[in-house]
Order: C-alpha cells, then sequence, then structure tokens
C-alpha cells in the first residue's frame, strides 16, 4: 500500500539479510547432512558475491534447476522428503534458495519468515539455554529487517532498528511468558512423523560384551535425581531400567511376546520405603529408570512385572516424575513359565563351565552357597576389572571366565547369570545405572552414561529375586564411586573418580556443580515444563481452583494487561511535551488573565504585552520583562539554561493584583 | 492495505479527526483505526504452524520462541497505533491549477513528541500521498496530489494518514478532514480566438509613437525622429516637419466580455475565456474581463491573471 513497498531493496539491507541467514543456518551445520551444508554455503556465498558482482545474480530460468538438484539432494541423503530431518534441510535449502531472488521489500519479509521456523526447527536438535540466546539474538536480527523496510529514509545509524526491536522483543517477552505458562500443554504428540534414528548414546535393550562399556566413555548426562529424604546408602544406588531374561550364549535381550505369568509377582517392602523425584533426559525409549525396587508409577507409565518402568511413549523430551521404591524386598510367586525361562542356556556352554559348576554343587547344593562360591571364584582368581578389555570373538563368556579374565560389568554379570542357570539357580541379567554424582548446590545427584551398569538377579526360594552384582566382588570400589572415563588403555584397570585434588580440581568440580544445577534448573522449568508442572504451578500461584478454561481467561486478562501497559507508557510518551518555557509563559497568561486581562487567542505575546502595558502601566516593567525573556527564549537562537531561569524567577515574582475600583 | 478497510456503507460511521480553527487536525487516540496487514495475517498463520510444530514436537522452547513472535505481534499493534498519535496535519499553500491538472496539496505534519515517528504517508481514497519519517519535534511537508476535472474551488476531501510501521505486520490509519482548498481555473480551450471586431478598444491616450504596425496619426518633428517617419508630403505642403506615428499593441486593450463570445454554454465560454486570458498574458496585453455580474478592469501581470483566472473559477453562472 505504500508508495516505497515496490522499491528494491538497498545492498546494505541485502547484505544484512543475508549474513543474518547465513546465522541462523550456522547451528543446523551439526545436523544436517554434509552435501547439503554445503550446498546451503555455496548458496549463500553465490548470494553474498552477486552483491558484489551483480551479473552473478541468478535469473529465475536458473533457480529451477537449482532448485530441483537441491530437492534431489536431499532426498538422496535422507531416502526422503517427509519426518523432522529431511524437513528441516528442505527448511533450510527453502531459505537460501529464497534469497537467491530477494529484489524487493516484499521478499524480505517472506525470507524472514521462513528464517523464523527455522530458528524453532532448532530446539528439535538441541535445547540448550546458550542456543536459545543466540536465537533469539537471531531473531531479534531478523525482525530488525522487518523495520529497516519501513522506514522511508535509512536509519542514520546502522543498528537503530536493531536497538529499537530489542526493546519491543523485551516489551513483548512479559506476553511470552505468559502464554508459556499458561498455554495447555498436551502429554501426546498431535501426530506422528515417525521417529528418527538419531545418535542417541544410552542403554539399549540387548547387552553384548562391550556395549556398556563403550557407554562408559560418555559423560552425558543419563538422568537427575533428588532425595525426598536422607538418601539409602550409596551401595544401594542401582537404578534399574531392564531386566535381561534371554541369552544366545552371546547377548542378552528380552524376546518380545513372552507368556506373561498368571500371577503379578508381589513386592513385600523389608524396609522404610525410599521417595525420590527423576529428571529424565530424553533417551528416545520407553524405558524409566526407578531406583531398586520401585512400587508406584506415574501417570503415562506402567510398572511392569518384573517391577519396570515402561512408559507409554517414547521420552523424546525431558521428562520428570516422582518415584518410591524399597531397597530391602522380597518378592514372590515365580511361575514356571517364567522358571523355565530363567533357566534357559544359550549357546557356548563348555565342559569346563560344567565342571565348575559341578564341583560347586558337589560342595553344597543350597543355592545361596552356590552364588557365594561363585562370587568367591570371582574374587579369588586374578580377575581385572577394566574398561578396555580384549575383543572376544567366539565365545565370550567362555574366554572371559577362564582365559582372559579381564572384563567389565556385563562381563561379570552374563558369565556369572549363565553359570547360575548352569548350576539350576533361576537368574537373569538386569541393566541400568549405579551410583550418582551429588551435587551440593542443587542437592541433587547426577547419573551419567559412564554409571551404567549391568548386575544379576538370581531366585532364592525363600526370598524371591535377590540382587547379586558380581561386579562388586572384583571391584568393591565401583559400587561405591564412579569410573573415570577416558583413562588407561587396553587391559589396563579401572580408574575410579575418588576425593578431590588441589583447589583448581575442587575449584573446577564447584564450577561444574554450579553449571550442572543451572541446567537443571533450566530443564526443570523450562524444557521440562508440563502439564503436571503447569498444574502445580498455578496450584502455587493461587490459581489451582480454576480449570484450564479459567486459565485460558486468565492468559487473556493478563496479555491484555501488558499490552494495555505499553499502551499506556507509549501514548504517555507521544504525547505532546510543553517545554517548561511555554508552561512558565502560560502561568504568566493565567495570572494576568486573574485580574481580567487575558490574552486573546489570537494575539502574540508583543501585542499582548503592549496592550496590558498600555492598561496596566504599574506592572509594564514586569510584563516586559517576561515577554522579552519569552520570545527570546521562545524565537531566540538556542534556549539557554541562564535565561530560562530568569523566567521562571520573573513568572515566580509575578503577582499582579486587580485594581480596585476606587483607583 | 486497500482491500482491508471497511466498506462504504461502515465508512459513514467512522471516526475521523476534524479541522480545529486554523484548518488543521490532531491525530487523537480514539481515531486511530488498525488492522492486520496482508504480511500480518501471513505471520500469524506462520506462528500458528510453529505452534503446532512445537505442541507436536513437545518443543518447549519452540513455545517460547513462537510466543515471543506473538508477543511482538500483538505488542506491534500498539506500537503502530502509537506511530500516528498525536501527529498534527496542517494544510500550507496550494497553487491554483486547471481543471484536468492535478492540484497538489501541501499537508504539513508535524511530530510534536519526543518519539521518532516512521513511514507516514498521506492517502486520499485510493491516490498515494508521499511518505516520509519525523523526527521528533519536527515537521514536513507531504504533497498530496489530487486530480480535477471541474473548474471551481477543491475542497481538500476526506483524507486519510497511514503507517505501517513499525514491522509492516498491522495497518494504522486516521481519517481526517483538513480545512483548505485549491482553486480550480477552467481547462482552457484548445482553440479559438477573441472577438476583434468589439473586443479590441483603442486607447484613448496610447502610448503614442511606441508601435510600429498601424499607422495612428501625425504629431511635430522632434529630435530623433527616423527621418523615414517624416510625412514628407505634408513638409512639401509647408505644413512643418512633422513625424507619422505608428500605434503598436500596447495602445490596444483587450476587453474580454462575456456577452461577445458565440452563443456557448457557460463552462466552453469560461474555456473560451481562459484561453484569451493565457494568449493576452502570453502576449504582454493589457486585458480586461468581463463576466455577467463581475467586471474586471484591464490589466496585466501575474497578479492581475490570477485574478481574471480566479474569476472565472468562482463564477457562479450567467443570470
Amino acid at each position: 500500500m505504500r508508495a516505497t513497498t515496490d522499491q528494491t531493496l538497498t545492498p546494505g539491507l541485502q547484505l544484512q539479510l543475508y549474513l543474518l541467514t547465513g546465522l541462523v543456518l550456522l547451528p543446523h551445520v551439526i545436523h544436517l547432512p554434509l552435501p547439503v551444508s554445503l550446498f546451503l554455503f555455496a548458496t549463500l556465498s553465490w548470494r553474498l558475491a552477486s552483491l558484489r558482482l551483480p551479473r552473478l545474480q541468478p535469473g529465475r530460468w536458473l533457480l529451477i534447476p537449482v532448485t530441483l538438484v537441491a530437492v534431489f539432494l536431499i532426498y538422496s541423503q535422507h531416502q526422503t522428503l517427509l519426518g523432522r530431518d529431511a524437513g528441516v534441510s528442505l527448511l533450510s535449502v527453502m531459505l537460501v534458495l529464497k534469497t537467491l531472488e530477494v529484489r524487493k521489500r516484499r521478499d524480505l519479509t517472506v525470507t524472514v519468515f521462513i528464517a523464523y521456523f527455522v530458528i524453532v526447527t532448532q530446539f528439535l536438535f538441541d535445547q540448550s539455554f546458550l542456543l536459545l540466546i543466540y536465537l533469539l539474538l537471531v531473531l531479534i536480527g531478523h525482525t530488525a529487517l522487518l523495520m529497516a523496510i519501513q522506514q522511508v529514509t535509512p536509519p542514520q545509524r546502522l543498528f537503530d532498528p536493531y536497538r529499537k526491536t530489542f526493546w519491543i522483543a523485551l516489551q513483548a517477552l512479559p506476553i511470552a511468558l505468559i502464554l508459556f505458562v499458561l498455554f495447555p500443554r498436551l502429554t501426546h504428540p498431535l501426530w506422528h512423523f515417525g521417529y528418527d534414528a538419531s545418535a542417541v548414546t544410552g542403554l539399549s535393550d540387548r547387552v553384548s560384551p562391550g556395549t556398556i562399556s563403550q557407554l562408559i566413555q560418555s559423560s552425558e548426562t543419563a538422568f537427575r535425581v533428588s532425595f525426598k529424604q536422607t538418601p539409602p546408602p550409596r551401595e544401594d544406588w542401582y537404578w534399574r531400567a531392564l531386566v535381561l531374561w534371554d541369552t544366545d550364549g552371546r547377548s542378552w535381550f528380552t524376546r518380545k511376546n513372552q507368556p506373561l505369568s498368571a500371577t503379578t509377582p508381589r513386592l513385600v517392602p523389608l524396609s522404610q520405603a525410599v521417595e525420590y523425584k527423576i529428571f529424565l533426559e530424553p533417551h528416545r525409549q520407553h524405558w524409566l529408570y526407578a531406583l531398586d525396587l520401585p512400587a508406584i508409577t506415574h501417570s503415562g507409565a506402567e510398572l511392569t512385572p518384573d517391577f519396570l518402568l515402561h512408559a507409554q511413549s517414547r521420552v523424546t523430551r525431558p521428562i520428570q516424575y516422582e518415584g518410591l521404591s524399597f531397597t530391602e524386598y522380597r518378592i514372590q510367586d515365580l511361575s514356571p513359565a517364567h522358571r523355565t525361562r530363567a533357566l534357559a542356556l544359550g549357546e557356548g556352554v563348555t565342559d569346563r563351565q560344567r565342571r565348575l559348576v559341578h564341583e560347586w554343587q558337589a560342595d553344597n547344593a543350597d543355592a545361596e552357597r552356590i552364588v557365594e562360591r561363585a562370587l568367591d571364584y570371582f574374587h579369588r582368581n586374578p580377575f581385572v576389572y577394566t574398561l578396555n578389555p580384549p575383543a572376544y570373538r567366539d565365545n565370550p563368556i567362555e574366554q572371559f571366565l577362564f582365559e582372559s579374565r579381564e572384563g567389565f560389568c556385563e562381563h561379570y554379570a552374563s558369565a556369572f547369570t549363565q553359570l547360575m542357570r548352569l548350576a539350576g539357580v533361576p537368574a537373569r541379567m538386569v541393566v541400568g545405572f549405579q551410583g550418582g554424582e551429588y551435587n551440593r548446590l542443587g542437592d541433587y545427584y547426577t547419573i551419567r552414561n559412564y554409571d551404567a551398569h549391568a548386575w544379576s538377579e538370581v531366585w532364592f526360594e525363600q526370598r524371591g529375586w535377590v540382587r547379586i552384582d558380581p561386579t562388586a566382588a572384583v571391584a568393591p570400589e565401583r559400587v561405591r564411586n564412579s569410573i573415570q572415563p577416558g583413562v588407561g588403555g587396553i587391559g589396563d584397570p579401572v580408574r575410579f573418580l575418588q576425593g578431590q585434588g588441589g583447589l583448581i580440581q575442587s575449584a573446577l568440580n564447584d564450577l561444574g556443580m554450579l553449571l550442572d544445577t543451572a541446567e537443571v534448573n533450566w530443564r526443570e522449568w523450562v524444557l521440562g515444563f508440563n502439564r503436571d508442572q503447569q498444574f502445580s504451578l498455578l496450584r502455587g500461584l493461587g490459581f489451582g481452583f480454576w480449570r484450564s478454561g479459567g486459565w485460558s481467561i486468565l492468559a487473556v486478562v493478563l496479555v491484555v494487561s501488558v499490552l494495555g501497559l505499553i499502551g499506556l507508557r507509549l501514548w504517555l510518551k507521544a504525547r505532546l511535551k510543553l517545554s517548561p518555557t511555554i508552561r512558565l509563559y502560560r502561568r504568566f497568561c493565567h495570572r494576568m488573565a486573574a485580574i481580567g486581562l487575558p490574552r486573546a487567542p489570537q494575539e502574540g505575546p508583543l501585542d499582548f504585552s503592549i496592550r496590558s502595558c498600555r492598561l496596566r502601566p504599574d506592572l509594564a516593567p514586569q510584563i516586559r520583562a517576561i515577554t522579552r525573556l519569552y520570545i527570546g527564549l521562545r524565537y531566540g537562537p538556542r534556549e539557554t539554561r541562564p535565561q530560562r531561569l530568569a523566567l521562571a524567577e520573573q513568572v515566580r515574582r509575578f503577582r499582579p493584583r486587580r485594581l480596585s475600583r476606587a483607583e | 492495505m486497500i482491500s482491508l478497510a471497511p466498506p462504504d456503507w461502515l465508512l459513514r460511521f467512522r471516526r475521523r479527526a476534524r479541522a480545529d480553527g486554523k484548518g488543521g487536525v490532531v491525530i487523537r487516540p480514539r481515531s486511530i483505526y488498525i488492522l492486520p496487514t496482508r504480511q500480518g495475517m501471513l505471520l500469524a498463520l506462520v506462528l500458528l504452524l510453529m505452534l503446532a510444530g512445537s505442541i507436536n514436537y513437545g518443543s518447549n522452547l519452540g513455545h517460547l520462541v513462537t510466543f515471543l513472535l506473538g508477543g511482538i505481534w500483538l505488542s506491534t499493534i500498539i506500537h503502530t497505533w502509537r506511530n500516528l498519535l498525536g501527529l498534527t496535519l496542517q494544510p500550507g499553500q496550494t497553487a491554483p491549477v486547471f481543471a484536468g491538472q492535478s492540484a497538489l496539496f501541501q499537508i504539513q505534519i508535524t511530530n510534536p513528541s519526543s518519539l521518532s515517528r516512521f513511514g507516514i504517508s498521506l492517502k486520499q481514497k485510493n491516490l498515494q500521498g508521499e511518505a516520509t519519517d519525523l523526527p521528533p519535534n519536527e515537521r514536513r511537508l507531504l504533497h498530496l496530489s489530487i486530480p480535477t476535472e471541474h473548474r471551481g474551488v477543491l475542497n481538500l476531501p476526506q483524507i486519510s494518514i497511514h503507517t505501517v510501521y513499525p514491522f509492516g505486520l498491522f495497518h494504522a490509519w486516521s481519517y481526517a478532514e483538513l480545512d483548505t482548498h485549491c482553486l480550480v481555473y477552467p481547462q482552457p480551450a484548445t482553440s479559438g480566438s477573441p472577438p476583434v471586431e468589439a473586443s479590441y478598444t483603442r486607447s484613448d491616450d496610447g502610448d503614442r509613437g511606441v508601435g510600429a504596425d498601424d499607422f495612428v496619426g501625425l504629431r511635430s518633428y522632434r529630435q530623433g525622429d527616423s527621418p523615414r517617419h517624416i510625412d514628407w508630403k505634408a513638409f512639401a505642403r509647408q505644413r512643418g516637419l512633422l513625424s507619422k506615428q505608428f500605434g503598436g499593441d500596447r495602445t490596444e486593450r483587450l476587453q474580454l466580455d462575456w456577452d461577445l463570445l458565440p452563443p456557448l454554454d457557460t463552462e466552453q465560454r469560461l474555456s473560451l475565456l481562459c484561453r484569451f486570458i493565457l494568449h493576452a498574458e502570453g502576449e504582454s496585453l493589457s486585458y480586461g474581463l468581463r463576466l455577467p455580474g463581475v467586471t474586471i478592469d484591464p490589466g496585466q501581470g501575474e497578479h492581475h491573471k490570477q485574478l481574471c483566472l480566479a474569476a472565472l473559477a468562482t463564477f457562479e453562472g450567467s443570470a
């Protein structure tokens, strides 16, 4: 609608637009396939080059083949054009292709809108606070371009639109926060595009030799936990994720579609309940971690007969849940089917293993005695607990037990479980985490990938399933300390994180804790903000008695109030502001009017002065002085402070009286 | 956006800023209209898509960014409104034009506040005026050209002042009725010449001897007269040295008279008169104008021309 709308963009604005486009795509480079990133870089460079050399500017006929190349590139990289990853590639390519045809102001607007969309897609990959800040700045930059094209004359200072947009964004922030808190959150996604394979490190539901020791290399946080009361002793911190019943002799897993036992195993608590809250990082799996052994579950998850928490949908965003566990317990009832399952042997059982077990059984056939003998075997023989065991190829358990005797927790647990089954003791493998690092700033524990652990459970007829950790027999420090990852070569014993080093080390630890605490709050209140937290926050604020309909009204009322405040502020600023000089003169006129000498609307100050001096010669010196000062200030070259003070003084002292009739 | 402006029947109820005593208006808070522009609607759509994506992927940061843009979108309403608020419009001088030309109205926009205003433009119906930025406490002169069809006094129709600043998402406008006008002269006729017989009157005491075309009379010789102008025949008749006098253009005055025009309708006659006036002024003739009820004594010069043309423009009709 404006005469200026069709104007082409100045090269300066174009340059700003393309640079910002580069900035918005920058964080995506890590997620996008390399050829797509190269395409983006090349296209944007081409565009920037064509700013200097206009003959490089692509014509419309060239855009079609370039677009086709881009679509082909995306398809060849993702094998699809749908889904999250391909969609993000497509959107990024769309953005740079749009820059190729930017000529007018309207094109800039469309480019900026696409960039907004690209900004939001970044959070599908990374949700860190720093990224948010970076992207908010980029967003403000893009919005400032919208402002720059609305000005008729180019801004005096390059950063003026950026500065103004920053302030407008700051005013909009309260609205964003109100909506963020009050906007209803869904517990399930609206639709599924399918899950993209992405390299999330974490436990897997199939444990082979090396599965967990690979995980140990990562110090990424798996979850955090805060205990409601005094935490149980550290030796009891076994965080259960999966129970693995079945083996093929090499890997451990749980077959699907197994007959369910008719009776649900019963948990008999033998200790005080431990209450805690877990802040889980997204791992794209169904299982949830719980302290060995959980007794309750929360909405959106179920407690399986194996005493595992199983979420209804994969965990794709940070979640938090309450847990209640008993560290001492007795589980009753083992169905015959499960007993058979817990005794099934995989391939690779050797005579040497049988002889070893027979030896134990010959001494004492009692299950508990056999367990003791087995642990004693690990303890007594020169077993080494190492992160980098040799590669076991043919028969891992056999080679580990009798040849190299170097292994990690999964080696100990799988060998132990197999030996128990060989001895007729029902046994199964459990994987999860063990331990946790205390953060005293936030009073919680961080469990990282290197705390991943595997252990066994054996069935005693009197006591039910009992946790046995064969690793503890070899390396009891494992259950008291965390592993120090990334140290040591092949076959080296595992080093543990113990005590604190020098001052610098402890300072670094403190800094680490501080950052981790900040991250926890970030995760808890921003990333993990969900329906439950929304409800508890609003209850805490005193809006609990309202339903979500009431909250919508509340949101509208609050947003409108914020807008009202912004409007009021701007209205006050936009109002006509009289200069102090004019105010002083008005006061003078007011006093003149009070003695019956009002100034006529069309009367200039000088005319008024002459007329009133003639009518009131007694006031003439004062009137003339005020008028002279006023005219000097108002129409003189510049207002000076001494002059204004003089006028203020004159007006202050000007207290005319009405002439009495007698005079 | 023009297309988003309310329909005409609704416009009868619209608020507008009316002229004060000096013909100017102040844009008051409640006389400003705001609607989203096409781009504003497009962004709203983009935001809805972003929100749907954020909900679907459970991205709280996506929610946050979407809501921030939504907040900017909403607060833009106020910023756009504020961009017009308190501006004053004052009519300036408007030069008269001939019918068919565009009247160029000058309108002074003053920003009396300490806030800068940007992208302010004027419009009359669909006629786009100029756009300007207004730094604090500054004034700018904008031109609005309105085509004219008929002679007469063209009162500035209701105009509107527009802005889409800051982000082009919302369009704020306000209607203003400024008290100013433009004088529209009749369109000069393309052909026709003054009726010669009656309209040229000989000057009673014209500047004798100045011209060179027509013989006017004789006078006694003066020093410096061209020998070629001496009436040698008279000299031969012993009447002394006499110089022939020739009258020039300026010795005649053109009296442009309504009644002497061919029997055409009023507007055509006015067009003809307009043409004669322009022609006479161009030829540096002295001319007067006589219309029913209006008589302008002969004269010459720009001011005189304006006077005559104004008489044509404001002519009410023959008796």
